[in-house]
């Protein structure tokens, strides 16, 4: 048995075009569940953070999140690249979203398909994209552009969408597949998303995730949302719907085991709780590569199981 | 569609708005947007609008928790509305977004009690500034003793980044505290000069009331006045025999970690 074999026989060959590694199933890093993380420091597989809150603070939440990096893997995800924006490209967001992969070790850095602002506004949404060939060659240009400033590969989420253009000439998935191939990214494949816009646009959301090249995808988002009847919002505040987890079902038995990540950012339960939640995709993963991994973390939990940041100022007597 | 979004008020009175119709005339937002089964092209696009402010709102509800508390939620969602236009937020990141908001309030006709209002942002944004400043180590306590005797004339403390110091007209820490402690037995909130030092010691962000002596002293050091000549002002204001307290004034606010080393001469 040659050295290659034995260690593919502990972490089976990765299927993602750059061999990042499933990670598991983790949740995201939230100031509520500081404490119980440091002081407790449960198993998880990893932790993702929302970039920005880490990029523009030497207080605590990065002295937090030196010690979180210290001993769990990080994945970094943005929400203010404003990759499909008019704008120029933000060097100085990017310049510091370089400087904190390196100091947490990032597996990998994504960010979302929208835009969230023109004529230099921040307006801290992810806004819908027009769908056509022009925006394609723009985004794509741009994409290029920051994996060569952040010397990696950019992984791109698919956003819920509430509105859609008219001047979209081919569908989402579509976009997604040729902007990954034009630009040489991966894909943040959020499951809850793709509900959440197939019920807001009336398409197919099987037809969704079967589209998407399984190469492409190297993480999964999962989360709750709010059906207001006449279309859903994109709320984290809640747990996974069933169908979502049939959408994740479905696409894993494409792309295989890919690090998984629930999403819960309102009304956040406990740190077990929202583990527990997360845990529950083991049941959909591939049991034969967990084993091999070693991944405890995939075991199936208790069943039935936001980017702000909050100041702990104490004050003190005069 | 971003003109549309930053716009208060309904989606329907977001449109027909006058920066929206700068780029676009409301009769043309379905030759732009499609409709889907259940909602006209207005209403998508009013999921946005309807986010933008809240969102907004709740950014500045986490950095000004007490001007919140004192305004109480309508009618700090009313100022939000008005900053938020004035100034909207060009960062990456919301920590920015609130800096303007004690200028802003001082400037803005309306607002309820406006100089406390004021004067009790200006205290909040210095929590935020220090929550986020960059890390500089503290001088150990112990160190004060290593000065030696010759150097003390010309020495110029260095605060640490994280250190904010501030003279206001009303009791805003004591209001602050207050409500940090969901305390609704609220202090008089009329004028009264007060000081505050905040700064930050492992992590966390603290608040100290000090008089007009030791805030005037301690202005003198943070801004880079010789600790001679600061001594001299300070004992001037004190008339007489300062010298002991003023060293004990300093040897507490080292042990507080609120400066980052001294320049020796």
């Amino acid at each position: 048995m040659t050295r290659n074999q034995k260690t593919e026989t502990r972490n089976p060959a990765p299927r993602n075009r750059w061999g990042f590694e499933d990670l598991g199933i983790g949740i995201g890093l939230r100031t509520v569940h500081y404490a119980h993380i440091l002081e407790q420091r449960p198993e998880i597989d990893f932790f993702e953070i929302l970039s920005e809150n880490y990029m523009d603070t030497g207080g605590r939440p990065l002295w937090v999140l030196d010690q979180v990096a210290e001993r769990y893997p990080i994945v970094m995800h943005g929400v203010s690249l404003n990759i499909g924006s008019a704008d120029p490209l933000d060097r100085d967001h990017l310049s510091k979203l370089k400087t904190l992969a390196g100091r947490t070790r990032a597996r990998w850095i994504s960010d979302h398909l929208c835009w969230t602002g023109v004529a230099g506004r921040n307006t801290h949404d992810l806004l819908p994209m027009p769908l056509n060939e022009e925006a394609l060659r723009h985004v794509a240009a741009r994409v290029k552009t920051v994996s060569d400033v952040l010397e990696r590969p950019l992984m791109l989420e698919n956003a819920s969408t509430y509105a859609e253009f008219t001047s979209s000439s081919m569908p989402e998935w579509e976009f997604f597949g040729r902007l990954m191939e034009e630009a040489d990214c991966g894909m943040l494949l959020d499951i809850n998303n793709v509900y959440v816009s197939s019920f807001n646009h009336g398409f197919d959301p099987e037809r969704y995730v079967d589209a998407i090249d399984p190469a492409r995808v190297t993480q999964y988002h999962l989360a709750g949302h709010t059906n207001k009847g006449t279309h859903i919002i994109d709320t984290h505040n809640d747990r996974v719907i069933d169908r979502v987890w049939e959408l994740y079902g479905r696409s894993v038995a494409r792309t295989g085991n890919v690090a998984t990540l629930l999403e819960w950012d309102a009304d956040i339960p406990s740190f077990d709780e929202v583990h527990a939640e997360a845990l529950k995709a083991a049941v959909h993963r591939r049991p034969e590569e967990d084993s091999r991994r070693g991944n405890a973390a995939s075991k199936p939990g208790p069943s039935g199981a936001r980017a702000r940041l909050r100041k702990e100022n104490v004050a003190r007597a005069s | 569609m971003q003109a549309v979004i930053e716009q208060p008020g309904t989606a329907d009175e977001a449109v027909v708005s006058a920066a929206a119709r700068a780029e676009l005339d409301p009769e043309d937002i379905g030759r732009v947007v499609r409709p889907s089964k259940t909602l006209t092209p207005v209403e998508r696009v009013g999921v946005y609008q309807g986010m933008y402010l809240l969102r907004m709102i709740e950014a500045l509800e986490g950095d000004y928790p007490a001007v919140a508390h004192f305004l109480g939620g309508e009618e700090f969602a009313e100022l939000v509305t008005r900053y938020a236009a004035a100034h909207p937020s060009t960062s990456f990141t919301f920590n920015r977004f609130g800096r303007y908001f004690p200028e802003f309030i001082r400037e803005t006709r309306g607002v309820r009690r406006k100089a406390f209002v004021a004067d009790l942002a200006r205290l909040e944004l210095s929590v935020t500034e220090v929550f986020d400043a960059a890390v500089s180590p503290a001088w150990p306590a112990d160190a004060i003793a290593n000065i030696p005797q010759e150097a003390w004339e010309g020495a110029v403390f260095r605060p640490i980044a994280a250190f904010r110091l501030g003279a206001y007209g009303h009791p805003v820490n004591a209001y602050l505290q207050s409500v940090k402690e969901e305390n609704h037995d609220h202090p008089d909130t009329g004028r009264k000069a007060t000081w505050v030092a905040v700064w930050r010691k492992r992590y966390e962000v603290w608040r100290l009331e000090m008089s007009e002596p030791a805030h005037a002293f301690l202005h003198d050091l943070t801004r880079g006045r010789p600790f001679g000549k600061a001594v001299a002002a300070s004992a001037r204001r004190l008339q007489g025999s300062a010298g002991d307290q003023l060293f004990r004034w300093l040897r507490d606010w080292v042990a507080e970690g609120m400066f980052e080393g001294v320049t020796l001469s």
